[in-house]
Order: C-alpha cells, then structure tokens, then sequence
C-alpha cells in the first residue's frame, strides 16, 4: 500500500475507530492512575499504592468481588444450560416453532430496569406469587421474597434477561451442524448423549463460549439489578464503586473499577476456558 | 408421531411457563397502572377495585416525566445520526478498502462492548470533571452515547459496504457518473437497510441506556430510565413505576419489532431492485 492509500485509511478510520480509541483509551487510563493516587480531582496527585492497600483490606470489597462472580459466573452458566436444550429442540423447524422462538426470545426487547419492576411486582409481599402459594396451602402466609440474601432474586432476572440472548447465539451454532454429521454419529451408534457430547458440543463450543463471555461480563458488573432485587447486606463491585464515587472517594472507586475491568477480562477467559476443557472432552485443542 | 407428541406437549409446557415468565408480569404492570388512589388495590381483591388513568395523568402533570420523554427522545436521534455520521467512514474503509490490519481494527472496534457500562461512566464522568465539561450533561451524554454505540453502527454499516457491488459502482463510473451521482445510484441503494438499522439500533440503545444517563446526568437530566430507577428506590410507588415501565417497554417492542423486519429484508440485491449475479 502506498502512503497516500494508508492516510486515506486513517483519516477515514479516525472519526469512528479513533474515537473509540481515545474514549475508552482514556477512561481506562484514568481509571489505572487514579488508582494509583494520581488525577486527583480535589487536591494534589500524588503516585502511591495506598488507595489499593486500604481498598483490598476492607471487608467489603473482598465480599463484593465474590458476590460479583457468584453472580456473573451463575448467571452465565445458568442462562447457557437453559438455552441449549432449547436451542437443540429449535433446531429443525416445526409447525409452531417461528412462534416459540419469538416468544422465548421477547425479553430481550424489555429494559432490565423494567424487568426488575416486573419481577419485584411479582414476587412482593403481597404479589401474586405469595397469594398463589397460600392459595395451593404450600405456604401459611405471606413470605419476604424481596432482596433475599442468596440474591436468587438476581440471579433469576439475569437468566430471564439473558437466556434469549444465549439462544440466540447458540441456535445459529447448532443449526448450522449438517444433518449428514448427526446421521453417521447415529449410524455408528451414537446415543442422545453421545452426539451432544461427541458432536454437536465440540462444533458449537465457540458460539457457547462467545455466550458466556458476554453474558458473564454484563452480569459481573450488575448494578441495577443488585440496587432494586439484591441482597441489602452485600455490594455488587459496581455498587460498591458507585457508592465510593458519590462519597468523593475517586481514587477507591477507581481501584474497584480497575479491579472489576480485570476481573471481567480473566474471569472470562477463565469461562471459556473452563468450557472448551471441558466439553472437548478433557483435550486442549 | 412420536416426535410430533413430544413438541406439542413441549409447546404447552412452553406456553405455560411464558404465562408465569411475561403474560403474568405485564397484565400485573397493566393493572397496578390502572389503579385508581381513591380505592386502594390491596391483597385480597384478585382485580384493582376501581380503574381510572388517574395515574397516567398525575405522572404527566406532577412528575418529571415531561422533561424526560423530551431528554431521552431528544437525546435518542441525535445519538443516532451523529453515531451513524461518524460510524460511515470507519465503516467504508472496513468494508470497501483491503488493508493490514483490517480484522484487528474490527475487533477494536467492539471495544466500547467489552468494558463494564459502570467503569466507562465513572471514569468519563472523571474526564468530564478535569475538564470542567461537567455541567454540559446533554452534550456530554451525546457525546458518550455515539460512542459507546458506534460498534452496532460500524458493524452494520461495514457490512453494508461489503454488500455493495463493483458492477454497479464500475458501470456508474463507465456511464460516466461523477462521484455524487455513483454514491446515489450504487451505493445508496445497497446502504438503505443498514442505515435505517443502525439508526434504529442506536436509536433504541440509546433510550434504554442508564449507566451513563445515570453517572452523568444525576441529579438534574432525567431520561426514562433513570426516572424508573429512582422510582423503584426510596421513592417506591408501585402504580407510578407501572406507568413508568409501560412507557418504557412499549415504543420499544414496536421499534425492535420493526428493526428485525428491517434487518430480515436487509438484502442488497433487493433494495437494489437487481437480481445478483
């Protein structure tokens, strides 16, 4: 290429791609030296460790990173175990079938805000829940569903909301798995199981770990759904960040930032990993 | 037959719990919107006692919902255009131009995906502030959007470009077309679904999006969401965020609806009018 075609390339690259660059270049690069004492927006900058010292020795923050994984890792498995015997089923079209992807797919047209209202709704004091299971005698009165302190009222909104999403995906995958493939793993002999484990799993692991990942990532840095159905006794580290953030504290907010960003980076790689180990049957490829 | 059973009985079991999982959730959300203050709906009535628009009404006058259906659908096409203006070049030299590097740019592209919402508005917000921009919300939180929601732009777009085809471009050029008339007749035609897509994507991200609307605009610029946050905080009114998420959810489906149509019908040799070789 001569030089004249490559500066053709970066200037037309430069609004769209460069713009990214210097946006998400910046915040993460504020986010690093912030951490480490510097861009102080109240007073004198000043290069230490300290801010992370102080924020890795609070109870809260080891609780919150742990609460955030339970939350991303579970979320991401549970929402990836639900979509694929839907998937498989929805692989080859049947009468109704365009009907019950569409349905299982509408809660990703609903905002996760509303969501949580509609679940909150549902699960209230006096909600629907509450009344039916009284009214089947399985409960004497009323329960407190609400922010419960296994966060089951989070995890449940992150699969609703991201179950359809893994469908998606994964039904792409397994439809694009040839019949003739699936035919001869039957012809030699291949149970149910065997084919999912011997085929169609290995042939559909990209698309599952691509699901993961995204999944994990949004459900790691939960902050919404943690404020409205979450446990009051636990932090969620964008909580905790935000909470730090309102009380003027940049710097610990910077540090569980930066934290978060790794955990989301190493804990997904460590998923799609932990994945493809396993459904390749114990052989790195 | 037996497979037939099995997808039957499957589809009712299906149907039933798509009653539980959103027929249940959404006639409730209808129903607390429908509730009228003078008799309260409390638990042993099985339907609202009286229904009125009595809350629809109150929220319109009494809260800020006026200021954000004007933030939020102001905020909303702006951050489409301007996104899918400065999406476009990135897009044409990613579909149109070979060059080393081309996949690795792709890939950077999506970068604003990858990061959690919640960093990227603390630490913008952390810019905005060294930058005394601060005050400028609107600006502030277009300018954030278009980019945070330039990766659905750019990868629509690009793949648009691609879809355009040399014929058409080269018999532009042999018919001698200057540059503006071979963009109307070759480009365009092929480019239409893509730019009505990423427009509409953009469109109803940027409605949807809280984290930034949030971190940035708190406390003065409301938008939707972050009116129905505060709603489902302290301030809890059940029948008031019913309302709330109903005008947020609906516009919504219909958009998305219309965005899957659009991108199903999204084939170049179509909007072209010309069969493909």
């Amino acid at each position: 290429m001569t030089w004249r075609r490559w500066l053709q390339v970066i200037l037309l690259l430069t609004p769209g791609l460069g713009l990214i660059v210097a946006l998400i270049g910046t915040v993460v690069y504020i986010a690093i030296v912030q951490s480490f004492g510097l861009y102080n927006l109240t007073g004198e900058s000043l290069l230490s460790a300290e801010h992370w010292a102080g924020v890795l020795e609070r109870r809260a923050y080891g609780r919150a990173v742990r609460y955030s994984l339970y939350i991303g890792i579970l979320s991401a498995l549970f929402s990836v175990a639900l979509a694929y015997p839907l998937a498989l089923w929805l692989r080859k079209p049947f009468t109704g079938s365009v009907a019950v992807g569409a349905i299982l797919k509408a809660p990703l047209l609903v905002h996760g805000l509303v969501a949580a209202f509609l679940f909150i709704n549902v699960i209230a004091y006096h909600g629907v829940l509450n009344q039916f299971m009284q009214w089947i005698g399985l409960w004497e009165g009323p329960r407190r569903l609400q922010n419960d302190s296994n966060a089951i009222g989070v995890l449940i909104l992150q699969t609703w909301k991201n179950m359809p999403f893994a469908l998606l995906i994964l039904t792409g995958a397994v439809q694009g798995i040839s019949d003739d493939v699936l035919d001869a793993a039957r012809d030699l002999g291949a149970g149910s199981m065997a084919r999912f484990r011997k085929v169609i799993a290995p042939l559909t692991i990209s698309a599952m770990q691509a699901a993961l990942v995204i999944i994990f990532i949004g459900a790691v840095a939960d902050f919404s759904f943690q404020v409205i159905a979450g446990p009051t006794n636990r932090q969620s580290m964008a909580q905790l960040m935000v909470f730090y953030k309102d009380g003027g504290r940049w710097h610990d907010a910077a540090v569980v930032g930066v934290s978060l960003m790794v955990v989301a980076l190493v804990g997904s790689a460590l998923l799609a990993f932990a994945a493809r180990f396993i459904l390749s049957g114990r052989r790195f490829r | 037959m037996t497979r037939e059973l099995i997808n039957r009985f499957l589809i009712y079991l299906l149907i039933a719990v798509c009653t539980l999982w959103l027929i249940i959730p959404f006639t409730m959300a209808v129903l607390w919107s429908l509730v009228d203050p003078a008799e309260p709906w409390t638990a042993d009535k099985l339907m609202p006692p009286v229904v009125s628009f009595y809350r629809w009404h109150n929220m319109w006058v009494n809260s800020s919902l006026k200021e954000a259906l004007l933030n939020s659908y102001t905020l909303a096409p702006s951050a489409a255009i301007l996104t899918l203006l400065l999406a476009i070049p990135t897009s044409f030299a990613l579909g149109r131009i070979s060059f080393p590097g081309r996949e690795v740019a792709k890939v950077i592209a999506l970068l604003p995906l990858v990061v959690p919402p919640f960093v990227t508005a603390i630490f913008f917000t952390s810019l905005l502030f060294s930058l005394g921009l601060h005050a400028w919300r609107f600006g502030a939180i277009l300018f954030a959007h278009s980019v945070l929601f330039l990766p659905y732009a750019i990868r629509i777009m690009t793949v648009s470009f691609e879809q355009v085809r040399q014929d058409h471009i080269d018999a532009a050029r042999d018919l001698s077309a200057s540059t503006i008339a071979r963009w109307r007749v070759a480009y365009l035609p092929a480019l239409k679904p893509g730019i009505l897509a990423s427009l509409l994507i953009v469109f109803i991200q940027s409605i949807e999006e809280f984290a930034i609307a949030f971190i940035v605009g708190s406390p003065n610029f409301v938008t939707i969401p972050t009116l129905l946050f505060g709603s489902l905080g302290q301030d809890f009114v059940r029948p008031n965020a019913a309302v709330l998420s109903l005008i947020l959810v609906v516009p919504n489906v219909i958009l998305m609806l219309f965005l899957e149509k659009l991108l199903r019908s999204a084939n170049p040799s179509m909007s072209s009018g010309k069969g493909m070789a």
